[in-house]
């Protein structure tokens, strides 16, 4: 029953991802722009490129569904609203969305063009950029929860969320969400201009139209755990829970996608260096003043 | 515990199968995702055995890793695609030597150590974490930074090995 609530909330927040993601680029609000979109999308011939490796290019699009819907499993959404409660959930999550450089390795290998597979590639260049910066942030915060629970991670928040106890590994973390989620300017294996649609390029058709659900469907849910993990999940004044919830989902995902609107799209050297020479120490400064801050103040 | 059972021998099958794929497809990719997917298997054969945290982190830390070694395995082969129908095997004679004798010492070890008592449930996954937590900050703690430290060290020294030096003073990696 969770499962099927789960799915549906995920169905309505992509649909919301969607709409958002459309208000940024053309500035005006159309509710049915997405539903427009998708039904012209089912409705036009899925092209197989010539000499594609079919198991790939049939998987890619389907498996980065499957680890976005995945690692939503782990996101409580209120006290009693989450599908597996895993005593392992922060590394869960973790589990489930390096399948998404899987996911993009395969999308970009298999249609046997050129723009997908440098898309591909890309792709795993930026998860050797932005890997650590999601795992280190979340280490500190399991540090201060003394648990892996996803549950116990909210309830570690009731006084004070995350965002203020450790400012610097929220900044860490949602920058790192926005270059997994390959949002702008992190879209290097999209790229469009650039590469012409990269990954995205050879798809047409029904394969097109789940590819891009994948990707609303992993905002979201990279939305969702950044509330989780820093924003004190559903707790607030006044409001019921799933009111709070879904105004933080929400803020967090119109915030990550206007980001991208008046950023010019990185370069793939620029991410690797400053990822590596700014991004990992700050993020070891974190743990080690989380680490005082949990001792001195337990 | 039938279920049980049924999930590791499926998962065991499935990790033979796709190590199996490894070899016999053309491509260099689907060879390292082929692995990837028997370890994945792997890890999963570790969820059935109750041990969460080591399945998890099994299925986590291989997809990163194959991926990577899929990219060094298309950059270094003549034939990353497999379109020209590459061999997969090499040295037939020796490795299936050792593969056979490689099995045959697993069995026997396995049938022949004495195990001691089976316990007939795991603890539950949040005690195992804490249990593994200590372990790994107490006794195994020299053993797994001393395989870190070895590790990095190896890390830095081939990337040092392979940064061509500066010409004229130069910035590289631009």
């Amino acid at each position: 029953m969770t499962t099927v609530l789960l799915l549906m909330l995920l169905a309505v927040g992509a649909y919301l991802v969607a709409v958002i993601e459309d208000w940024v680029y053309r500035g005006h609000v159309q509710l049915s722009a997405p539903l427009i979109a998708g039904i012209a999308l089912l409705g036009r011939e899925s092209v197989v490129p010539r000499k594609p490796d079919r198991i790939f290019f049939e998987t890619g699009p389907v498996l980065l569904l499957i680890s976005a819907v995945l690692a939503a499993t782990v996101i409580p959404l209120t006290p009693g609203l989450i599908v597996t409660d895993l005593a392992t959930g922060a590394l869960f999550f973790n589990a489930a969305l390096v399948y998404v450089l899987v996911a993009l390795l395969m999308a970009g290998w298999g249609p046997d063009g050129a723009y997908a597979m440098i898309g591909g590639w890309r792709f795993l260049g930026q998860l050797i950029a932005y890997a650590m910066l999601i795992v280190m942030p979340i280490t500190a915060v399991a540090m201060r929860a003394e648990s892996l629970l996803t549950m116990q991670i909210v309830a570690s928040q009731s006084d004070i969320w995350n965002i203020l106890y450790q400012p610097v590994g929220f900044v860490l973390f949602f920058v790192a969400a926005m270059a997994l989620a390959f949002l702008p300017p992190f879209d290097l294996p999209t790229a469009k201009g650039e590469l012409a649609g990269g990954v995205e390029a050879e798809y047409t058709g029904a394969r097109l139209a789940i590819f891009r659900l994948g990707r609303l469907a992993l905002v979201i849910t990279l939305a969702a755990a950044t509330v989780t993990f820093y924003l004190g999940g559903w707790h607030g004044p006044w409001l019921p829970t799933w009111a709070w919830i879904a105004i933080k989902i929400l803020a967090v995902t119109s915030i990550m996608l206007l980001a991208g609107r008046y950023v010019p799209r990185i370069r793939e050297s620029d991410l690797l260096g400053w990822c590596w020479k700014l991004g990992i120490p700050l993020a070891l400064l974190n743990i080690f003043l989380v680490g005082v801050l949990a001792l001195v103040f337990p | 515990m039938t279920a049980q059972a049924l999930f590791i021998g499926f998962f065991g099958l499935a990790a033979v199968w796709f190590g199996i794929v490894v070899f016999r497809t053309h491509s260099m990719v689907r060879s390292a995702l082929a692995l990837l997917f028997s370890q994945t298997a792997l890890g999963a054969m570790f969820l059935s055995m109750q041990a969460e945290f080591l399945g998890v982190l099994q299925i986590m830390m291989m997809a990163t890793e194959m991926s990577i070694m899929a990219i060094f395995m298309v950059m270094f082969m003549m034939d990353p695609g497999g379109l020209g129908k590459m061999d997969m095997t090499h040295q037939r004679r020796l490795s299936l030597g050792t593969g056979v004798v490689a099995f045959a010492t697993a069995v026997t070890i396995a049938l022949f150590v004495d195990w001691g008592p089976i316990t007939s449930s795991a603890p539950d996954a949040t005690q195992q974490t804490v249990d593994l937590g200590l372990e790994l900050l107490g006794r195994s703690m020299l053993i797994f930074e001393t395989a870190g430290i070895t590790i990095l060290t190896a890390m830095i020294a081939a990337t040092a090995v392979a940064i061509q030096p500066a010409a004229g003073g130069s910035r590289h990696g631009r």
